[in-house]
């Protein structure tokens, strides 16, 4: 200060970092695939190859979660204590539109000091159909077929319009129209493994590993599943609604 | 029991070495002095019925009021200390509007019941630093009528805070006859309006006055309409067809 | 907010089988407010060269002319067409000019040699960094989406109709989750025998 070259510097605390990373869900007419990729980076730096996004929470809801790693973390916590909770005081699974609305209040809940969180829950619905929810950091949310959230998202969002939305395609003359929502799971999950490889070759904080939950409807068909090396997460109430897992490896450069 | 009264009578939540705790059972007492009141389920709904004890020909009947809405789906009977049932309702419609705010779902009937329950034993000494606790149990019991995912359901709560299910029941000053009555005439796949008739006659059989529309209230929760509270036509036709 | 963003807009070239795309919106914005929707942002350089420029538009519109300038000169005086690769050296030394004061603008180009047949695409960035991909460039306020979408969709020796198709879904779905971008596109898919250009009917909000 004294010699006019110094400048008084301010240190700032800065609760937040952004851990890259990226996650999207699709739905199916009786299933929801919620995937995510395993990199985490702090900068240029990569912190861990390994570093899970996408959590089952019940055996219908799937969630996958983005941003900053430890609000994601506590979130995901707090997010299964409270379903932990509900099942404690109401003896029943909740259903997953409830844990949308739940995720919404709790993300509101703290509005001036946000979790640092892009959400996105997946799964089966009461009535069977698959089901994505998705959220900004302070609980804005909506249902919806597909989205992409994270480091990559502009890159992966507009290729789902196309793929799921069927946005500026039209039908061939003659032929049905289009159905958001409605593509079988083998059209799925290759959009969904395609996605991360393209997010992955054009995004430095995308790549390493992919995990792909399918959380499928009651008594339907997973044959399709067995083939692509599905590992299943053992359900708590059998004969209900099952969740899958299938792993891919991504580039690591 | 009046006559063994003994220290453990005064502190409201000291138990007696035999292991009760008096005021509670005072309590529950108190219900025997109100009004009979009715609940029955079939399988498309449930009635709620009660009796009006319209003590002066000046008194405005209409403003009894011992059946009340929880929430669309969920009403709520009363008899004994009126008054207090306010708390514990006011509590039940706090707890519903809030379960529908944070999970975008109706209340389950069991889940309301549980949390208006949970207010029963909240009296006593409070403690230096808390706030002001209730004084005493509260002296009124509930039939807590609704629908949910698992269909009609009719719930009883009483001042010790316990709850149980039933198919039919009667509470308050002529409940042991009206529940002898009910137990007799109820079977389980009964149409609305044949509980509708069963109530009124239950309560037309137990009150010391001739039964007329502005001594009786009845009210229902159905599949199709939710919670409603009959109107003065509806009361009437109900009457009439008894 | 940057001065690249200021007019929006963007660029995208793709190669294929003996054939070349390349396509553009027809946004010209003031910040969030559009102005025109008959912005082009691709412009001729020879009948089998096209250059793309996207950015600052009074900084499209002056390259342009000089670009125009710089090639009459170049044809006049060497007496024969420019080939792309060469034009994409004159792009990169006429934007390295102003190494400390920039264009705001990041050009595209595509074409086809006409002494090799072989398709050329590259691209710059503001001081001239020359970029020769193989697969597709881009550039503007979608490059983001343009890139991701673009991965997803393009593949290798795709004949000129199917890169018409590829190029065309890759810009309208990327323009269409940018604010900055859209409002119409036009695409030109380059061959050794001719130019295909088509306007094309794209979402207008």
């Amino acid at each position: 200060m004294a010699d006019g070259h110094q400048h008084p510097i301010e240190h700032r605390f800065n609760p937040y970092a952004e851990n890259g990373g990226t996650v999207l869900a699709i739905a199916g007419a009786d299933f929801a695939v919620i995937a995510g990729d395993t990199r985490q980076t702090e900068g240029y730096s990569i912190q861990t190859r390994y570093a899970p996004k996408v959590f089952k929470l019940t055996d219908r809801a799937v969630l996958a979660v983005n941003g900053f790693q430890a609000d994601c973390s506590e979130f995901v916590k707090r997010v299964m204590q409270r379903i932990e909770w509900y099942r404690h005081a109401h003896s029943k699974q909740m259903p997953l539109k409830a844990i949308a609305r739940m995720i919404q209040t709790m993300l509101y809940g703290k509005r001036f000091f946000p979790y640092y969180t892009y959400n996105i829950l997946g799964g089966i619905e009461e009535d069977g159909t698959g089901a994505v929810y998705s959220f900004d950091p302070v609980g804005s949310y909506e249902r919806e077929a597909c989205r992409a959230a994270g480091a990559a998202s502009s890159l992966i969002q507009p290729f789902l319009d196309n793929q799921i939305y069927f946005k500026n395609q039209t039908p061939a003359p003659g032929a049905a129209p289009f159905v958001p929502g409605n593509l079988p799971i083998d059209v799925v999950l290759p959009i969904v493994i395609d996605s991360f490889t393209s997010a992955t070759e054009r995004h430095i904080e995308v790549g390493d590993g992919l995990e792909m939950f399918v959380v499928v409807a009651k008594g339907r068909d997973v044959s399709q599943l067995a083939s692509l090396n599905a590992e299943e997460i053992p359900a708590t109430n059998p004969g209900e609604e099952r969740v899958f897992i299938v792993r891919r490896e991504l580039k690591k450069d | 029991m009046f006559l063994t009264r003994s220290e453990y009578d005064r502190g409201v939540n000291t138990f007696s070495p035999e292991g009760r705790l008096f005021q509670v059972e005072y309590a529950i007492e108190a219900i025997k002095l109100g009004s009979t009141t009715v609940g029955i389920r079939t399988p498309t709904g449930v009635v709620l019925g009660v009796e009006k004890r319209v003590q002066s020909p000046l008194l405005e009947s209409s403003s009894i009021e011992k059946i009340m809405e929880i929430d669309t789906h969920l009403g709520c009977a009363m008899s004994g200390l009126t008054a207090d049932a306010r708390t514990m309702i006011d509590h039940a419609r706090v707890t519903s509007q809030n379960h529908a705010f944070t999970f975008d779902e109706k209340i389950k009937v069991e889940s309301v019941t549980q949390a208006v329950c949970d207010l029963a034993l909240r009296f006593g000494e409070s403690m230096e630093n808390e706030d002001a606790m209730m004084s005493r149990p509260f002296g009124v019991a509930l039939l807590i009528a609704g629908i949910d995912e698992l269909g009609p359901q009719l719930y009883h709560t009483d001042p010790s805070g316990t709850f149980v299910k039933y198919e039919a029941k009667a509470i308050g000053s002529g409940s042991e006859a009206a529940q002898a009555e009910l137990q007799d005439k109820y079977h389980k796949s009964m149409e609305i309006k044949d509980a509708q008739i069963l109530t009124l006659r239950v309560l037309k059989q137990v009150m010391e006055e001739k039964l007329d529309q502005h001594n009786v209230q009845l009210a229902q929760v159905t599949v199709e309409r939710g919670f409603e509270i009959l109107s003065d036509a509806q009361l009437k036709e109900a009457i009439d067809a008894m | 907010m940057s001065i690249m963003d200021y007019n929006g807009g963007s660029v995208l070239a793709m190669k294929g089988k003996n054939c070349v795309a390349i396509a553009s919106d027809l946004r010209l914005g003031n910040q969030a407010m559009t102005v025109a929707m008959n912005f082009e942002k691709v412009f001729p350089v020879t009948d089998c060269l096209y250059l793309g420029l996207a950015g600052l538009a009074s900084d499209v519109i002056t390259l342009r002319e000089r670009f125009r300038y710089r090639v009459n000169m170049y044809t006049i005086k060497e007496e024969r067409q420019i080939e792309p690769a060469t034009f994409a050296q004159l792009v990169s030394s006429t934007l390295y000019e102003k190494r400390f004061g920039p264009y705001f603008v990041e050009p595209v180009i595509a074409g086809i040699s006409k002494k090799t047949g072989e398709p050329f695409i590259a691209a710059t960035d503001v001081i001239g960094c020359l970029n020769f991909a193989k697969d597709f460039v881009v550039c503007g306020t979608a490059s983001d989406k343009l890139f991701g979408v673009a991965e997803g969709l393009w593949e290798p020796d795709l004949e000129p109709e199917d890169l018409f198709e590829t190029i065309s879904q890759t810009l309208m779905n990327a323009v269409d989750r940018d604010a900055f971008s859209g409002w119409g596109a036009i695409v030109h898919v380059i061959t050794p025998e001719k130019v295909i250009t088509r306007t094309l009917k794209a979402r207008m909000d």
